[in-house]
């Protein structure tokens, strides 16, 4: 996705943060469209809360520029950014009521009492939380405070909203729920949102953009469908999703298809978008639902096929994951279709298609 | 910016600059002095000795107590606890009153009962009378880790085999040593600086705070005053930063446990009941102190006449500006300690200003200070201009109040911590500046933590002697100064008399802090 960076109401430029001696963000920008939900996804000490809050304005950045809405912000103090933030742990405050909570921010801004009981009541009623309003926060199941937390943000009426791992406290199962249900919302108000999590499921089902972050580096920036088919480097298609590498060489470029070679062979990858040339050392990078496998019991590989043997299976119902060693390599294999020849064991053959197979130039 | 200045001005001028000016007032020769003077030296060796053996006595009776309190079925419990209250709530030295009362000269036990005639005062009376004021320091401490083991721990040990004594010795025991020995440190803190018990008591087994108001009170010398306050700081201090960072921080480790979900198990029967009756010798003795105290409020003449009377309230009323001059004192420093630590513990933790570390440090330093070595050094350091404060009711505010700083310190810091950075920036994200944020929400949430350190506080200051003793004036005697005057005269039923006084008043006290915590969902920890 490429866009015009005026259309970006989140402008961040080669934004640089130490602490102490950690560089927590390191030369990053990042454009976040109008409208859109874009994610930052890492694991865990990469960065993705500092830079949220470089945005929100409680650090400021030691290099670098962000924008918001077109107006460099840097130097703002935060309680004039206008960018409401919903917390990982939440943050209500304690000593007051959910309606008091959800209320602060219209209080501070002046709003008439009357104009202040009409927006908390909708959101109130968004939020099913009606009934709740003279509850103190740790009254409230972990659920409940969550949207409390979001509601907080949201009855500010700004058209951004800043995520940091808002389902990280809730239940695995609350948490696929609340997913699909805030994607919507966002959808349905159209707020620009920016979204931090380490977990790829969530990222790749809620987001229009994803920047996977590493270190303090933004390693790739793309839609779910390109992060996930293709990955920029090892490091983004080993975090999102399983993976296997192949080391190959480029053979030759013939027509639209690029011919590489592997241990198993040779297998033609189709041409769009690489810029690899002949002799060039690559990896390649396939995925184990684009893996085919099946029995062999006589020991030979045919053509773009590897010989080798399951060392481990496990069965999910929907379908069956295989560790098969070839050589010197071991694969990971997901069958999705289970019932076609039950779990197999011992020796099979394993083999590609160049349609799925996607390159990683920069690696080698 | 202002604020900070006047904080951290203020802490130096009335931490460190007295804490100076005793340590170097003597000279070296005055120093080298409390080695020659046999009787100084002595006081010393005493000091340490009453510490040690009183330290390990209260450490046993308070893991009992809290032993039985915490994991046994018996009878009384709520009783038990309340003993373990009393003592903290009541001038020093009522345990020593009560124990002349008891077997002195006039004493319902030694004359009435048994007529006989025995000297009591020396260690032994004085080993008794601190175990029996300082076991409860103790319990809080062990109480607290006691009761934060994980019930999980001791049946997965019973489950691998273990017997219930190697439960108790492999698992429960190595789990609250830290409280243990923290229960230790604090109570050692105490012993060494206690004034009030020795001073009515100890007889020729003179200690360290004793000789060292001796010197002033009698021969107003101030050079070997301050070398026997500073050889008492010398132990104060180390136990008091052992306690602190040694101890304190293993056994915080434990306190924050899950609530309990299993019932405790079973202590062997013989084991129980054993652990009872030493509970209930040691109430019974504290209830006959108290007992004794509240006969001899009402009696007309100790030991002679026991008819009942008011006269001893009678005087006590006329004297009554003297408990009035305890209340307001109390009142303010406390007041003025509970404000200031707030301040003082949020630039700690919130602003970087550089030398964070060590105003946190200046913020606990009182703790480990004697409240006699700092009353000395208050009238060492303020009796000139440009602060002259000496007889005045000012000086008595502010050193009960700097006395009192790391009591409020400590619980403001600690609800700050609560609090989280986090609750903070919501304001800040929602459009609030820094001094709505810190009125709005840093403000209120202090409450609670500012209550119970202004409680705990008033508490402190309404029955201190080892301060206020120094910095009275004619005009500006507390209670428990005429408490002590009347007792040194022997006037044991006005004595009695004032001291219910002022134990009512600390539970009265007690109870509106407990009230006020109790609506809004916390309790008072002493
Ligand atoms: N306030 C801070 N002071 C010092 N180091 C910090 C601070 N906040 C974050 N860091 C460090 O910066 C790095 C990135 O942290 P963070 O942005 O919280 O990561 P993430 O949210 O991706 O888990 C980590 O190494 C972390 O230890
Ligand atoms: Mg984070």
């Amino acid at each position: 996705m490429s866009l015009n960076p005026n259309d970006a109401i989140i402008r961040i430029q080669n934004v640089t943060k130490w602490f102490g001696s950690i560089k927590a963000v390191d030369n990053v920008s990042l454009n976040v469209p109008r409208g859109s939900f874009t994610t930052l996804l890492g694991p865990s000490g990469c960065g993705k809360t500092t830079l949220m809050r470089l945005i929100a304005g409680f650090y400021e950045a030691d290099g670098g520029d962000i924008y918001i809405d077109c107006k460099r912000v840097n130097g703002v103090p935060p309680y004039k950014r206008n960018t409401p933030l919903v917390f990982q742990e939440y943050a209500l405050f304690p000593h007051m009521t959910i309606f008091e909570n959800i209320s602060y921010g219209l209080k501070l801004k002046g709003l008439s009492k009357t104009e202040i009981k009409e927006k908390v009541d909708e959101m109130l009623q968004m939020f099913s939380l009606q009934g709740m309003e003279n509850r103190f926060p740790r009254q409230l199941s972990g659920g409940q405070q969550q949207r409390v937390a979001l509601a907080r943000a949201l009855v500010m009426g700004q058209s951004i909203l800043l995520l940091d791992e808002p389902l990280s406290n809730l239940d695995a199962k609350l948490r696929v729920e609340v997913r699909g249900e805030l994607r919507e919302l966002q959808q349905r108000l159209g707020i620009t949102t920016v979204y931090v999590t380490h977990d790829q499921d969530e990222a790749l089902s809620m987001s229009d953009v994803i920047a996977v972050m590493d270190n303090g580096i933004i390693r790739q920036i793309g839609s779910p469908w390109e992060i996930y088919f293709k990955p920029r480097n090892k490091f983004v298609a080993n975090f999102v999703g399983t993976v296997n590498f192949i080391q190959a060489k480029i053979k030759e470029i013939a027509g639209s298809n690029i011919i590489a070679s592997y241990a198993g062979g040779e297998i033609s990858i189709r041409r769009e978008g690489y810029s690899v040339s002949p002799g060039q050392r690559v990896i390649l990078a396939v995925r184990p639902e684009c893996i085919s496998i099946s029995e062999n019991n006589d020991g030979v590989s045919g053509a773009n096929q590897l010989f080798g043997e399951i060392k481990k299976s496990s069965f999910l119902g929907h379908m069956i994951r295989y560790w098969v060693k070839c050589r010197e390599q071991e694969f990971i294999v997901d069958d999705f279709n289970p019932s076609r020849h039950g779990c197999m064991s011992g020796k099979v053959n394993i083999s590609f298609d160049g349609n799925k197979v996607h390159i990683l130039e920069g690696e080698g | 910016m202002l604020t900070i200045l006047c904080i951290v001005l203020a802490t130096f001028t009335f931490v460190l600059w007295p804490l100076i000016k005793v340590v170097t007032f003597p000279t070296i020769d005055d120093y080298m002095n409390f080695f020659r003077v046999q009787r100084w030296y002595y006081a010393g060796l005493h000091s340490l000795y009453m510490t040690f053996i009183s330290t390990i006595s209260c450490t046993i009776i308070a893991f009992i107590f809290a032993y039985t309190i915490v994991r046994l079925d018996v009878p009384f419990k709520r009783l038990f606890r309340f003993i373990t209250v009393l003592p903290i709530v009541s001038p020093p030295f009522i345990i020593a009153l009560s124990y002349i009362l008891l077997f002195g000269g006039q004493g319902i036990i030694t004359k009435h009962l048994l007529n006989i005639k025995v000297d009591i005062y020396g260690w032994q009376g004085l080993w008794l009378v601190q175990t029996i004021t300082f076991f409860p320091y103790a319990y809080a401490v062990i109480y607290g880790v006691l009761r934060a083991i994980s019930t999980n721990l001791e049946y997965a040990a019973f489950n691998l085999g273990a017997s219930p004594w190697q439960v108790f010795r492999d698992v429960i025991f190595p789990l609250c040593r830290p409280g243990v020995a923290g229960g230790a440190l604090v109570v050692a803190i105490n012993v060494l600086a206690d004034f009030g018990n020795p001073l009515l008591i100890a007889g020729n087994f003179y200690t360290l705070p004793t000789e060292a108001y001796m010197q002033i009170a009698g021969w107003y010398n101030l050079p070997t005053a301050s070398v026997l306050a500073t050889a008492l700081l010398l132990p104060a201090v180390t136990i008091f930063f052992l306690q602190r960072y040694w101890v304190g921080r293993r056994s915080y480790v434990t306190i924050t446990g899950k609530e309990i979900d299993l019932a405790f198990s079973k202590t062997p029967s013989l084991v129980k009941w054993l652990l009872f009756s030493v509970c209930l010798a040691v109430t019974t003795v504290v209830i006959l102190v108290y007992g004794v105290l509240v006969i001899g409020a009402f009696s007309q003449a100790w030991g002679y006449n026991w008819a009942l009377t008011l006269k001893n309230f009678r005087y006590m009323l006329a004297r009554f500006v003297e408990i009035y001059n305890s209340l307001k004192f109390a009142f303010l420093s406390s007041l003025l300690a509970a404000s200031f630590s707030m301040v003082l513990a949020y630039i700690v933790q919130k602003k970087q200003i550089g030398i964070n570390r060590f105003l946190d440090f200046l913020g606990i330093l009182p703790g480990a200070i004697p409240g006699l070595f700092l009353g000395i050094g208050f009238i060492m350091a303020f009796n000139e201009k440009p602060l002259a404060l000496t007889g005045t009711g000012l000086i008595i505010v502010l050193g009960l109040a700097f006395w009192n700083i790391p009591t409020c310190y400590s619980s403001s810091l600690a609800g700050l911590q609560q609090i989280g950075n986090s609750v903070e920036e919501a304001a800040l994200n929602l459009g609030a500046n820094n001094f709505r944020s810190f009125k709005d929400i840093i403000l209120p949430l202090l409450q609670v933590p500012f209550l119970s350190g202004f409680a705990v506080s008033f508490l402190r200051a309404i029955t201190n002697l080892s301060v206020v003793i120094f910095l009275v004036s004619p005009r500006t005697v507390v209670g428990t100064i005429s408490i002590l005057g009347l007792v040194q005269n022997g006037v044991w039923g006005s004595a009695a008399a004032f001291t219910v006084t002022l134990i009512t008043i600390a539970f009265v006290v007690l109870g509106i802090a407990q009230l006020i915590m109790k609506k809004t969902g916390k309790s008072l920890d002493i």
